[in-house]
């Protein structure tokens, strides 16, 4: 009863505070309108002859395609310094970033993508007292277009991206306004995570309010920069693996049967049936090397019903999958794809430097180490380096997560390298379609590879035999006639064959040491997020 | 002296009866000379060994009796010791080397039975290193600059083309863009030397890297790098073959020295200061055929490569001894 008072008054106390708060809200709101009246007056008391910059700033109406404006002479941010020292003036669009007035003077920061330039509004000839008060209050991450003159300063602006020069601003017009309260300050979302730095603003945006206003949060910097840079691996993968005879192939996702083993499928409603959404692209990659296209990659959705909330998994991610007929020895597939790795890692190397760069800044990793050609252990060669190091490990044990990551530092700090190939994996730990090792029955021809100690991809030379692939499924205990399908795809002559897949937002988290495989992906899909 | 008393009380030790009697295989000779005192307990080894003679009837008996610490007896023994002449000592020692061997043999025998001869040379090495346990070879990363090349690896692959394998792998690091003409010569000339699978083998990872120095690496766990190329010889020189280790010969110390001026003369900047260590160089070399002699050497090796690292030193700077070494050491490292 007590408790129950007590929680009435409470409430009786919130109400009471929220009628305060209304009621200066309402205060608020009539000083201001009062103050804007006031203004009004002023402006039509006398300043409107004042006002000589009428017209050359405000909102503009809704751009509708009325005009083409194809005089306008629109210079990227990134590319006004080449522009600094000439007579015309230049038109610039980006977003205001922040802005500052300061009595006669209105420091504004433009912002386009990644890049920041400092415009600066002083009342003189052109403009009015009332213009540098509109660029003040004009909402962050307000679209603006801006007709400026590019000015070389003498000491660097530190804030901005273009150091060198400013922009004198001589129009300003509103495109689409912002809201005025934003639910995350792009500056904190993209505010360098460092932990030594104890004095530093220590304002974080937390993970879910990034993802619940991704919108916002993907225009900082370092967003800008990951997801440039996965669109890069994407583009390297296609052409390196188009350059080496490689065919683009498209595989069903809607599937009537589960790919692989069958546990963690999504079961969708197909009619008056059900179907699952595919896991793997596998049995159709090998459909299309049986069909004889030789050598096929595919990049697309990939959906896992596993219900790991952890930093590395996703329900949906973009798989990267390929897989090559051979003539004698799986090794030319494993050194098809591992020169594949390298030169993805060696194209982001070369031309991603300054997406890289930006990443780094926000969150301080090392730079990723490889080798070339790629480092290629054996699989009991890795365990030996376990054991030397002090664990327990079997000689047909997977790796645990933790020896996982301890032979990634193990092989890190013996080579220097952040990528590497484990080869003839143990035979009992491979599914059932891994072709076994001809020289000794434990283990398999089968590999997986690794960055920065973490498994990005697993494939293996497949049973291209129809009767051996019985043989061996029937020695797994799995029931012959669920994957009767997939046998029989082999029962009218199939070249030996071998691959894998990587997911691509995991490979772009280990690339850049990220802590994160959110961070990688646009929209992530987990088992606790399905919007936006 | 004081004469002191017994710290132990005299047990009465009896021997177990259920084990068998071992015979003493260190004390063979004497054994053999009287074989009832090899059973008596073995804290009693000396003073058997020195009354062998003059107890030979009562041996067993009284060695039990006398064992504990009995100042007159010791001294007796002392006394018998040193009368002794060392001619029987030598003897006894050489039984046992003999014995040693014997063993060795049976060992090799039975290695030979279950098929790892491969390992053979490695232990036989191994008694040659002191009698080390000797436990399978670290495969070592070597990181290098593509602009300070270890011709050295190359020289000692050629030079030990028979007795040893050296395999090398290289990758490039991405830290280094490119890694040169020079460097990827390197690479194909390293390739060529036929790998012979039946001869001992170290594996080496060589990457080209953006380091300062040369430095190797052998084990991931405990990072201890040797830096400088010479002191990849040193440690090759140890694990290689027996026709290079220069640890136990007499000439360990001027193969060193070699080595070291080797070292002086890579890190020299001047043109001055290099021709000061040829000079040094060649009076190391004197006359001789070889640094240290007229074997071919880890010291050749080092000189020879740090030679070729150094393309400032002309024939000109050379000395007619060191010009016509360096024309025997190149049949040998044949770069």
């Amino acid at each position: 009863m007590v408790e129950d008072k007590e929680n009435v008054a409470n409430g009786e106390q919130v109400s009471k505070k929220g009628a305060k708060k209304q009621a200066k809200a309402a205060k608020k709101a009539e000083q201001k309108a009062e103050n804007a009246s006031a203004a009004a007056a002023n402006n039509a008391g006398g300043d409107s002859a004042e006002d000589h910059a009428a017209g050359r700033y405000g909102l503009s109406e809704m751009i509708q395609s009325k005009d083409k404006r194809s005089e306008r002479n629109f210079v990227p941010v990134h590319e006004l310094s080449g522009q600094v020292g000439k007579a015309d003036l230049v038109w610039v669009r980006g977003r205001v970033h922040t802005s500052r007035a300061k009595g006669k003077q209105c420091f504004l920061i433009l912002r386009q993508q990644s890049s920041t330039v400092q415009c600066i509004l002083a009342v003189g000839d052109v403009i009015s007292k009332q213009m540098v008060k509109f660029a003040g209050n004009i909402p962050k991450e307000s679209i603006i277009d801006i007709q400026a003159k590019p000015v070389a300063v003498s000491s660097k602006i530190e804030s901005c991206t273009e150091q060198s020069l400013e922009l004198c601003v001589e129009q300003i017009f509103v495109i689409s306004q912002a809201k005025a309260q934003l639910p995350l300050q792009i500056e904190d979302a993209s505010r360098p995570e460092n932990a030594d730095d104890v004095d530093g603003l220590n304002i974080r945006v937390n993970q879910d309010t990034r993802l619940d206003n991704r919108v916002l949060d993907l225009r900082t910097p370092a967003n800008q920069a990951i997801f440039r840079l996965e669109a890069g691996v994407c583009r390297l993968f296609r052409d390196i693996l188009t350059d080496q005879g490689f065919t683009e192939i498209h595989t069903p996702k809607i599937i009537s049967a589960a790919s692989e083993g069958g546990a963690n499928v999504f079961t969708v409603s197909y009619f008056k049936d059900s179907a699952y959404l595919a896991q793997s692209p596998q049995l159709y990659k090998q459909m299309a090397i049986a069909a004889d296209f030789d050598k096929v990659y595919t990049v697309g959705a990939v959906f896992r019903a596993e219900d790991s909330n952890t930093h590395r998994h996703l329900t949906e991610f973009v798989g990267l999958d390929l897989e090559m007929a051979f003539k004698y020895h799986y090794h030319e597939v494993l050194h098809t794809i591992g020169n594949t790795f390298t030169a993805i890692f060696k194209g982001l190397r070369d031309k991603y430097a300054r997406e890289i760069e930006s990443v780094g800044q926000q969150y301080k990793v090392d730079a990723f180490k490889f080798l070339e050609p790629p480092l290629i252990l054996q699989f009991a060669e890795g365990v030996a380096m376990l054991r030397e190091a002090g664990v327990e490990t079997g000689d047909e044990e997977d790796l645990s997560t933790p020896n996982e990551k301890l032979l990634g530092r193990l092989v890190k700090a013996k080579y220097d390298t952040d990528f590497y190939i484990l080869d003839k994996f143990p035979l009992a730990i491979r599914p059932f379609y891994t072709m076994p090792d001809p020289n000794n029955p434990v283990y398999s021809n089968s590999y997986d590879m690794f960055m920065r100690g973490e498994e990005i991809l697993s494939g293996a030379q497949r049973i291209h035999d129809p009767e051996y692939l019985m043989e061996r499924a029937k020695h797994h205990g799995i029931d012959t006639s669920k994957i009767a399908a997939y046998i029989e795809s082999f029962r009218y002559g199939c070249p030996p064959h071998a691959g894998g897949g990587i997911g691509m937002e995991r490979v772009v988290m280990l690339y850049l040491g990220l802590d994160n495989i959110r961070k990688t992906s646009m929209f992530p899909r987990d088992p606790k997020r399905l919007t936006p | 002296m004081y004469e002191l008393k017994t710290l132990l009380p005299q047990f009465d030790i009896k021997l177990p009866t259920c084990m068998y009697a071992l015979k003493n295989v260190s004390l063979a000779a004497d054994a053999l000379a009287t074989p009832a005192s090899t059973s008596s307990s073995s804290t009693c080894r000396w003073e058997e060994s020195s009354s062998s003679r003059s107890h030979k009837t009562n041996g067993s008996g009284k060695a039990a009796a006398t064992c504990a610490l009995d100042l007159d007896t010791l001294g007796r023994q002392i006394q018998q010791l040193l009368k002794n002449d060392t001619a029987t000592v030598a003897a006894r020692q050489e039984k046992v080397l003999q014995q040693l061997e014997e063993l060795k043999a049976q060992l090799g025998q039975i290695r030979a039975g279950l098929g790892v001869c491969g390992k053979t040379y490695q232990h036989t090495t191994a008694f040659q290193n002191g009698g080390l346990k000797e436990i399978p070879l670290q495969d070592v990363v070597i990181n290098g600059h593509p602009n300070f090349i270890p011709y050295a690896l190359l020289a000692l692959k050629n030079a030990w083309r028979d007795l040893y394998t050296i395999d090398v792998k290289t990758f490039t690091h991405s830290t280094m863009a490119d890694i040169g003409p020079a460097a990827r010569e390197f690479e194909a000339n390293l390739a060529k030397v036929p790998v012979n699978p039946a001869l001992p083998k170290i594996n080496v990872t060589l990457i080209w890297k953006n380091c300062e120095h040369t430095e190797m690496i052998s084990s991931p766990t405990m990072y201890v790098p040797i830096y400088g190329e010479v002191n990849i010889i040193r440690y090759l020189g140890r694990v290689g073959p027996a026709e290079y280790r220069y640890e136990g010969s007499a000439l360990c110390n001027e193969i060193d020295l070699v080595l070291d001026i080797c070292y002086q003369l890579l890190r020299c900047n001047t043109h001055k200061t290099q021709v000061a260590m040829v000079r040094l160089l060649d009076k190391r070399l004197q006359q001789q055929q070889y640094f240290g002699g007229s074997q071919m050497s880890v010291a050749d090796i080092g000189v020879y490569s740090s030679l070729i690292r150094m393309p400032a030193i002309t024939d000109k700077d050379l000395t007619p001894a060191l010009l016509a070494w360096r024309k025997r050491a190149k049949l040998v490292a044949q770069i």
